[in-house]
This record gives structure tokens, sequence and C-alpha cells, in this order.
């Protein structure tokens, strides 16, 4: 029942799309569409055709585009850009193609000036897309601010210069076929070739028509008879006129709509390729900082301006910054943009040069979302340059894609970071669980020694009494180390952050970790070797003095008596190095791979029965690691084994 | 017998125990106060030798307490301290202590602590004379000649090195922060100068420590600072 009705809530859903245009008017129509939008509680997409004609507008014309456009996004709508000429089939395509219920429209009634009058946009569409609702809205001011094209007389010059050179061209080249004797067909078509190449040549539909009139005026003068006249004594001639003057209108006309098309559809390409390619560099992004690397630079490729980037993460506001062309980007000043950035961040709302807010900036900030979240700022050099509304329709996919792809990295991340959780909450539940298990002997032998002494302690003779006392002692240090080692443990699990590090001489650490395990080292030997170099290192002292505590004792553990244990501090080269080496049985090469991993415990039978929970050497590794070094175990000569790390060494400037 | 007073202030009452049985093995005279005003009493009426202070007190912030019994007394202060964190024993050690023990410490590291503050005690005997000539194992420092020797044979310490070697010998058996240090040497407490003082510490235990393979004279506190000890 419950699915029948979603499915029905799925087919009847609506989608509603809104034309949008330059009109000042278009505000009311955008408006009205948010509104049912609202009212019927469905996506609301705002479309612009962008036609020839708009590209050759007027800079007022485009600024209106871009406040009726920032209109559309800020209630709500998605932001469409076509191009074509015929404004009602990209409309009605587009509106087929992404399940659009209803489309709402302005009524213009912009005559354009074309050879063949078009009917109005709304019959148009009725024509192509019968199945839609239609809404139209009245607007009034439509034929009023749809101003003539702006051509500059430097233009002007050129056009007619080439188009007089191409006619007298053509004109020379049948003066001389006519001398030949050739037929006034090949004449009439010399001249249309000439009106076709004036077409192509020039950038306005005017030249094409004044070489066309021309064309047969100077045919009618210099090849009908009688000549040098206007007159025509054949009766056919004026038809001939008529239909030259036609056939040299339309391909030219036709000629100057190719061109138009060829450049667009260049441009087009160049833009589809930056998006496609976009999808593909985000698609192997890896990372935040890759996908805000990509984005920037993809920007950058589309619009060749500086671009600006900020993290919506980092609560330093620093900036990736992406210079356009050059390599340079001029001092692009962060303290004083920075309180648009965190506008930009708190209101999620575009803002700086071109907006209604922050406008004295020279850079606009676009923000990068999905819904609500914000996952960064765009900031994008205008300096007096607006950008285009083709290369805005591409910007903001870019920014719609990147969004996408920084939530999903997102999302990724912290279904990594949710698996690495439980993964450590099960590491840590085992441990627990081998800790209260192991911690169960010593604390027997502890507490039943101590109260055999309580009660007891006049049976025993003195000898007993030093036994019992001994090994309440050993034990108790027992879980002094392992207590030790815990508490590293998880300040190492807790990752990078919770490191202490301090510049110190690497032979102190080594020095306070030797006298920390003299007491335990019983009839071992530790001999220390320093280098003549002071060796700095900068490390969480007290996690490197846990290594060589662990170190040390493994080493007085599983040795025999009276052997020595030997540290040794070298330098090499930007590391320092340390060995723990011994005399005892050493470790069988099928242990060394394993001897680093948690809870192993070795398959050599434990000196002295003494038990281990296989967490020193693995913390050992954990903690070398985390301060990038490395850790590896190898045989010692003659017998015995070697424990060698690295750190990084630290240069020390002082001051005397 | 020893004639030495020891305050003990601590609230947990097995590590007292683990203290005062320690102190009465070693024929040591001992009071005890379980809290920090209570200690703050007894210090100022009973004038003991040497104060053992826990840090973590119910009642006031051990480094308050230390403050306090400064005001009126350069009585010895050990300072014992739970929390491993460093940067309590620097507060306490800048506030005046002498010493730090880290629980859990060993009874040996007690009684080793309490003999070099008694060392430190005897030799602050003439407080307001201080002696031309300091002598301390093979060590001898004429500060009036400004020259050190090791034996007989005399030690060239650069200006940097003479001077730490001498705030270390007059303040032999205390431990010293960095930041004691380095506004007695160098004059300023700059942050960034711990590496010198690292490095010419280095260079200065090389000199007076050659050969040993433990440190005899300095002793290195990692993270904290730096003592002399006395040599016998």
């Amino acid at each position: 029942m419950e699915a029948g009705t979603d499915y029905l809530k799925e087919r009847n859903k609506e989608h509603i799309l809104v034309g949008l245009s330059s009109s000042p008017s278009n505000g009311k129509i955008i408006r009205t569409a948010a509104r049912m939008a609202e009212a019927f509680d469905c996506p609301l997409t705002a479309i612009f055709v962008e036609t020839p004609a708009f590209r050759k507008g007027s800079e007022d014309n485009k600024a209106r585009f871009r406040e009726n456009c920032n209109l559309a996004e800020s209630l709500g709508a998605d932001i469409e850009i076509v191009y074509g000429d015929d404004a009602a089939y990209q409309i009605a395509e587009f509106a087929r193609l992404s399940g659009v219920s209803k489309i709402v429209v302005g009524r213009s009634n912009v005559v354009q000036t074309r050879f063949f009058r078009k009917p109005a946009l709304t019959d148009q569409l009725l024509v192509y897309a019968p199945e839609i609702d239609i809404h139209i809205i009245p607007d009034k001011s439509a034929r009023t601010y749809y101003d003539s094209r702006q051509t500059n007389s430097p233009d002007i010059l050129k056009n007619v210069l080439k188009s007089l050179l191409i006619f007298a061209g053509a004109t020379l080249l049948c003066l001389l076929f006519h001398r030949m004797g050739f037929t006034d067909a090949n004449i009439i078509m010399v001249y249309i070739l000439g009106v076709v190449l004036t077409s192509v040549a020039t950038s306005h539909q005017v030249y094409s028509l004044m070489s066309s009139v021309a064309s047969v005026l100077i045919f009618n003068y210099l090849f009908t008879m009688p000549r040098f006249s206007f007159a025509a004594y054949e009766t056919g001639y004026p038809l001939t006129f008529v239909v030259m003057f036609l056939t040299a209108l339309i391909t030219g006309t036709f000629a100057i709509r190719y061109k138009e098309q060829a450049s667009q559809s260049a441009k087009t390409a160049y833009r589809t390729k930056i998006l496609f390619d976009t999808e593909q560099i985000l698609s192997k992004a890896e990372g935040k900082e890759e996908l805000l690397l990509a984005i920037g630079s993809q920007i950058g490729r589309l619009l060749n301006r500086n671009i600006v980037v900020f993290d919506g993460g980092r609560e330093d506001m620093r900036p990736v910054l992406f210079p356009a062309g050059d390599g340079k980007l001029q001092a692009y000043d962060l303290e004083r943009e920075k309180e648009i950035v965190s506008w930009v961040f708190a209101n999620n709302h575009r803002a700086g040069a071109g907006t209604d807010y922050y406008s004295w900036s020279s850079y606009m900030y676009f923000a990068m979302r999905v819904n609500e979240r914000i996952y960064g700022v765009v900031g994008i050099e205008v300096n007096d340059r607006p950008l285009e509304a083709a290369e805005y329709g591409v910007l903001l996919s870019i920014l719609g894609e990147g969004a996408l792809a920084m939530e999903n990295e997102k999302n990724a991340r912290e279904k990594e970071e949710a698996a690495l959780w439980a993964e450590r909450e099960q590491l840590r539940a085992n441990l627990l669980r081998m800790i209260s298990h192991d911690l169960r002997t010593p604390l027997t032998s502890i507490s039943g020694h101590a109260s055999n002494l309580i009660s007891n302690g006049s049976y025993f003779d003195e000898e007993t009494k030093q036994q019992l006392y001994r090994d309440i002692y050993s034990d108790s240090i027992w879980l002094i180390n392992l207590v030790e080692n815990l508490l590293s443990s998880t300040k190492i699990e807790e990752g990078q952050i919770n490191l202490r590090k301090s510049t110190e001489l690497l032979s102190d650490i080594v020095d306070e970790a030797v006298e920390h395990c003299r007491g335990s080292s019983g009839a071992h030997e530790i001999r220390v070797y320093d280098c003549d170099d002071l060796l700095f290192v900068r490390s969480d002292t007290k996690l490197l003095i846990q290594v060589l505590v662990n170190l040390i004792n493994n080493a007085i553990k599983y040795t025999p008596d009276q052997t020595p244990i030997e540290i040794r501090l070298t330098s090499q080269g930007s590391m320092a190095q340390v060995t723990v080496s011994d005399r005892g049985p050493g470790i069988p090469d099928e242990d060394k791979a394993s001897i680093f991993e948690k809870f192993y415990c070795g398959s050599n039978p434990i000196a002295d029965s003494r038990r281990s929970l296989g967490l020193g050497l693995y913390l050992c590794k954990a903690i070398i690691e985390a301060h990038n070094g490395f850790i590896v175990v190898e045989d010692n000569v003659p017998c015995g084994a070697v424990f060698r790390f690295q750190l990084p060494r630290e240069e020390v400037i002082f001051h005397e | 017998m020893n004639k030495v007073q020891i305050l003990v202030i601590e609230d947990d009452e097995p590590v007292k125990n683990l203290i005062t049985t320690t102190l009465k093995a070693r024929d040591y005279h001992y009071i005890a106060a379980d809290s920090g005003s209570a200690g703050i009493m007894m210090a100022a009426s009973k004038n003991p030798d040497i104060i053992l202070l826990d840090l973590g007190l119910p009642d006031m912030d051990g480094v308050e307490v230390i403050d306090r019994v400064r005001s009126w007394t350069n009585t010895p202060i050990i300072v014992i301290s739970a929390r491993s964190e460093d940067s309590d024993k620097i507060a306490a050690l800048d506030a005046g202590a002498d010493d730090y023990l880290t629980k859990p410490f060993s009874v040996e590291e007690l009684l080793a602590r309490l003999r070099v503050t008694q060392r430190r005690l005897s030799l602050m005997q003439p407080e307001n004379e201080r002696p031309a000539v300091f002598c301390n194992g093979d060590l001898k420092i004429d500060y009036s000649a400004g020259c050190v020797f090791m034996g007989e044979e005399e030690l060239h310490l650069t200006p940097i090195e003479y001077k730490l070697l001498c705030v270390l010998s007059q303040n032999m058996g205390k431990v010293l922060t960095h930041r004691y240090l380095l506004e007695n040497v160098w004059g300023s407490s700059w942050e960034n100068d711990v590496a010198s003082l690292r490095v010419f510490m280095a260079t200065l235990r090389k000199k007076l420590e050659r050969g040993t393979n433990r440190p005899r004279y300095i002793q290195t506190h990692i993270g904290i600072g730096y003592r002399m000890l006395k040599v016998e």
C-alpha cells in the first residue's frame, strides 16, 4: 500500500522549468516559478538559451542576466545554460529530457529581425512540447529592453573594406570571363560565390545583403544588354535578378549561421571537454586536498583568471591559490578578503564583486555546496571583466560537481573512520580481555604472599620470608611495567596529536632509560657507547624512553646472566641510530617478521616462565614509526639479537 | 641516629604508611599531615628540616603550599607527583621545590633523594658566606680566579659553560629547571634557547665527565632540567 502511494508520488512528481532572460521583469517570472515550486514542493530549474545575439549584446544586458541568474539561484533553482538559435526548441528539448512537467515563461513580444519572421516563443513552445503545461506570465517591458546590437566603427570599416575587396575581385573575374565569352550563368555564379565569401569573412548579415544587392546591380549594369545601363532588354532578366538576389542572400545567410554555429560549437566543445575532464580528474582525486586542487585548476583552465579556493574544513582559512596563465598571482590580500569568505561560509550565499554583498572586492566568491552543507568557497577574480553567461553555467556545473565529489569523499572518509574505530574497539576489547587474564596471575601471587605473611608470618623462617618479599616485589614491578606500556599504547593509538614532542639529546634519553633498567638488570652489564656528534632528536621523550626500556628489559629477560647488553649511538647521515645488542640465543628467522606484531609472544620458550603480553615490541615499532623512524631486528655476531632503530636527526641552532 | 626531622604531607593513607615506615626503619624523625593547610601549620610550628609534599592534596594545590612555605623559609621541599606530566613538576620546581619523585617510586629512590637533600642541607649552613673555592669530588671551582680544575688538570671552559657550572654548583643537589638556568645564565627565558642550553650542557658534561659511562656530576632530568650531584 505504502509502496503504491510512493510510486504515485514519484509519478506525479512535478518539475518546474523557468526561462531565464536578461529582461528586467524576468525577476517577476522567476519569483512566480519559485512560488509554484514551493507550492508543489518540487525541484525548480532555470534555463537560459544563449543565442549568438546575446553574446554580442551590451554589457548592461549581460549584467541584468547575471542579476536574474543570481536571483534564480538564491530561490533554489538549478541553473542550466544551453546554446542555440532556436530558444523554443532548446527549451522544449531540455524539458523533455529532464522530465519537466511545467514550463514558466514570460510573454515576449520580441520581433526577431530575421529574414523569416518567427512566431512568438510561447507559440513555438506549444508546438514543440504539447504534453507540457506552459504557464505564461505577462512581461510588459520585454520589448523595451531588447537593445540593438553593438557595433563599433573599426569593425564596420574592416568589414566594409573586406566586402569591397571581395566584390571588386568578383567583378574583375567576371570581366575576364565576359571577355573570354563565357555565358551569364558563369558570371552569376561568380557573384554568388563572392556573396558567400563576404558572409564568411564579415561579422554581420548586413554585409552579405549589401553585397547581394550590389551584385545584382553591377551584373545588370556591366553584363546585360544594353551594357553600362541599368535597363535590360530581355524579358527574362528581371526574374534572373530576383533569383540571383535571393540565391545570394540565402546562401550568405546560411554561411553566416554556419560560421556562428561552428564557433559556438568549438566553444561548447571546449567547455564540455573541461567539464568532462573535471569529472575524470575528480573521480581520480584522492583526499580533500587533491579534490580542491582539481576544482581550482579546472576552474582556472575554464576562466583563465586568478582563482582562490578555501577548504571548508580548515580553521585557519588558508586558501590555495591558482594564478591565471602566466603563473603569477598578484598580492592577494587575505586579511581583507577573509571577512567575505567567512561570510560566505556562514550564509551559504555568494558574495564579492558583482553581488549585493561586499561588492567592493575584486573577487567573486561562490559557495561549493550540496544542499545546505558547504564544502568550500571558490573566489574568482572579476576585476571589471564580468563572467560570460556560458562560462557561468559551466562554472556552476564544476562547482556542483566539485561539491558532490567533496561530499562523497567526506562520506567515504567517515565510513573508513568508522571501520577503523570499530577495529580499534575490537583490539581494545581483546587487549582488555588479555590484560585482565594476565593480571590475575601476578595479583594472585602478590595478594596470596601478603596474606600469608600477615596471618602465618611467624611460622616462616627468615629465608622463606625473603623469598616471598622478593616475589611480591618482582610481580609488582611487572605490573608497573605493564601499566607503563598500556599508558604508552593508548597514547600512541590516539594518534600524532597526543605526542608531546620536544628536542632532546639522544644520549640523555638513553641514559635515563638505562638508569630506569639498572634496578632490574641483575647480573647483566649494560654498556653505553655514545656518539661523538651531539645527536638531537625531536620526540615524545617518555615514549622513546619506553622503547629503550622495553628493548633493554627484553634483553635482560631473554639472555643468560653475566652476558653484556650493549647500546650504541651512531649518526647515519640525517638519521640518528641506536642499537641494543645482546649475546643471548637470538631471534629465529621465522619469528623476525612477526615479532613486532601485537600480542605476539614468540615460539621460543620464555627463559624464566615469565608471562608476556606481546605488547612491548609492538609498542616499540608503533612509537618509532610515529616519530618517522623505523626499527628492525638483526642477528648479532657471534650470537644474540640486535634491535636497531633510526630516528630523524634534528638540527639545533644555538645562541651563545 | 638521624637528627633531621621530616614533615610528610600526604593524604593517601597507604603511601603515607609506606613513607613513614621507611623513615622509621632508617631512624628519621618524622611528623605527618594529611592536608595542605595542616601541613603549612606544621611547617610553621615544628620547623622541620625537610618537607615531603604530595602535589595532589584534597584541600589545596601543592604549588600553593610551596608558595606559602617559601614565604618564610628555605626548608628543602621534595614533591611527590602521581601525574606523569612534566608540567606540574616544573611548576613545583619553579615555585621553589628542590626535588621531585614520581609515583610509583621505590623505597631506594625515596631514600636516595633524602640523602641528596641532606647533603645539600649540610652545605647550606653558611648561607650568606659563600666559600671562594668550591669542591665536589675531583671538581674544584675557584670562583675568585674563575678557574675550574678536575683533579690536577685545569679545564678550559667557554664563558657560558663556566657560568652554567657556577649556577649548578651554587645549587648543588637542587633540580634546576630549564627556565631557571636560562634566566640565570643567559638572562632570558626564551623558549628556543632551551636547545642552546642542551648543547652547552652536553659540551660541559663531555669536559667534566670524560671517559665515564654514567653521569657523576651533572644529572639530566629530561624535559625538566639539570642538577649537580654531590660526588663522594
